[in-house]
């Protein structure tokens, strides 16, 4: 028993310190280069509104909308790598502001439903819970073959179940226990319990596959 | 011109359906950055399976077309996923439409990439020589064809 707390406790250390270190490069990328790139853009800018000749003119309108895709795809790199919602205004808008950059990067729709008040969670556990969920979405657009996707949170006082449905291919769920090369599913089971909560997975081929997590709100309040 | 008038326009269309006919490829599309902003996006597709392709935002660098058009350069891809820089999920299109290869070239405007010309197929496969010139061609016809309305921007 002892032993495996440790482990539980070295896994659980080993993931928040990648996050961490996830977390500082993401903010790098976006308060740093980011807003270097844009004070280069708005003296571009200025720079091509002074400017007579028709030639460098269109020259450095090209650049500057060189710049501008530039810093909109740091952007997307900073959120992708971690949501700063998740920090700063919790969960549920994290997934909100998630979901439209899926279904623009994917154009698989996803019909998306909260219900209840959103309570409060740990950084740590919103973090697990966030990319759990970005896994499972993720998992649909490389494998499912399907445009829709229905996701359901649902807050309790005791708990937060969120069901991530989607009614693609589907595959045989049991097979996976003993294929070593699926780490995706396994890692989803793994940060869950470690939060101390669930990911359960059911699929059926031909019928799609629907992930169901749940996390515990209670014991949080302790710690 | 708006996605829809694109999607309307004959001459747009008939290139990319002859295209596809005559490389017997499953799949044509083409991405054009908007009037407005950077944004790039999949205006038209012929041998599409779904309409994911409408919805989706080509991000600068990233996946074929990205690429293409922070670089370009044409590229092919002959075994997706095998082979592939960045990740599976850095190749949406692939995804969506399920190609397993495909090639694609850039579309100037104004001496900049804006826009891409690709060809796929839901098998591997390896474009050769000819069929790569006919994409070059059916790009430089689009580029003829989309240059007013591109640099023209007036309604
Ligand atoms: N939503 C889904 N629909 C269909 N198949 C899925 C889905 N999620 C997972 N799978 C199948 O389960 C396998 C394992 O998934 P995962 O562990 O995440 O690995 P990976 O995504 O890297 O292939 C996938 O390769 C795929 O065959
Ligand atoms: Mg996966």
């Amino acid at each position: 028993m002892e032993q495996s707390v440790s482990k539980q406790q070295i896994r659980s250390y080993i993931i928040q310190s990648q996050e961490e270190e996830i977390k500082r490069i993401s903010l790098e990328l976006h308060e740093g280069v980011g807003q270097n790139l844009y004070s280069i853009l708005t003296g571009l800018q200025f720079v091509e509104s002074g400017l007579s000749q028709p030639h460098l003119k269109n020259y450095l309108h090209e650049m500057t909308q060189l710049i501008e895709k530039t810093i909109q795809e740091i952007r997307l790199l900073s959120v992708e790598l971690h949501p700063p919602a998740l920090t700063t205004l919790g969960l549920l808008p994290a997934i909100k502001s998630y979901i439209k950059l899926y279904t623009s990067t994917f154009g698989v729709l996803v019909d998306f439903e909260s219900i209840g008040e959103e309570k409060p969670i740990q950084e740590q556990k919103s973090v697990a819970v966030f990319r759990v969920c970005q896994e499972a979405l993720t998992n649909i657009a490389k494998h499912a073959d399907t445009s829709n996707v229905k996701m359901g949170l649902i807050w309790k006082e005791e708990e937060l179940r969120i069901s991530i449905i989607d009614f693609g291919g589907g595959f045989v769920a049991d097979e996976l226990e003993n294929n070593a090369v699926t780490l995706g599913i396994a890692a989803m089971k793994e940060r869950m319990l470690l939060t101390g909560g669930q990911c359960v997975i059911s699929s059926k081929i031909g019928e799609g596959t629907s992930v169901e997590i749940s996390l515990p709100l209670l014991e949080g309040k302790e710690s | 011109m708006r996605m829809t008038e694109i999607r309307e326009n004959h001459g747009v269309m008939e290139v990319c359906d002859r295209l596809r006919k005559e490389v017997g490829c499953d799949f044509v599309a083409l991405a054009l950055q908007n009037e407005v902003g950077p944004d790039v996006r999949w205006h038209y597709a012929s041998g599409n399976v779904n309409d994911k392709y409408k919805r989706i935002t080509v991000r600068f660098g990233k996946g074929i077309a990205g690429k293409i058009i922070s670089s370009g350069s044409p590229m092919m891809m002959s075994d997706f996923p095998k082979d592939i820089y960045g990740k599976v999920t850095d190749h949406p299109i692939m995804l969506a439409e399920k190609l397993i290869s495909c090639y694609a070239v850039p579309l100037f405007f104004n001496g900049s990439p804006k826009g891409v010309l690709l060809i796929g197929k839901r098998v591997s496969y390896t474009f050769s020589k000819s069929e790569q010139e006919k994409v070059k061609e059916s790009g430089e016809a689009l580029e003829q064809l989309l240059r007013s309305h591109i640099l023209g921007g007036g309604p």
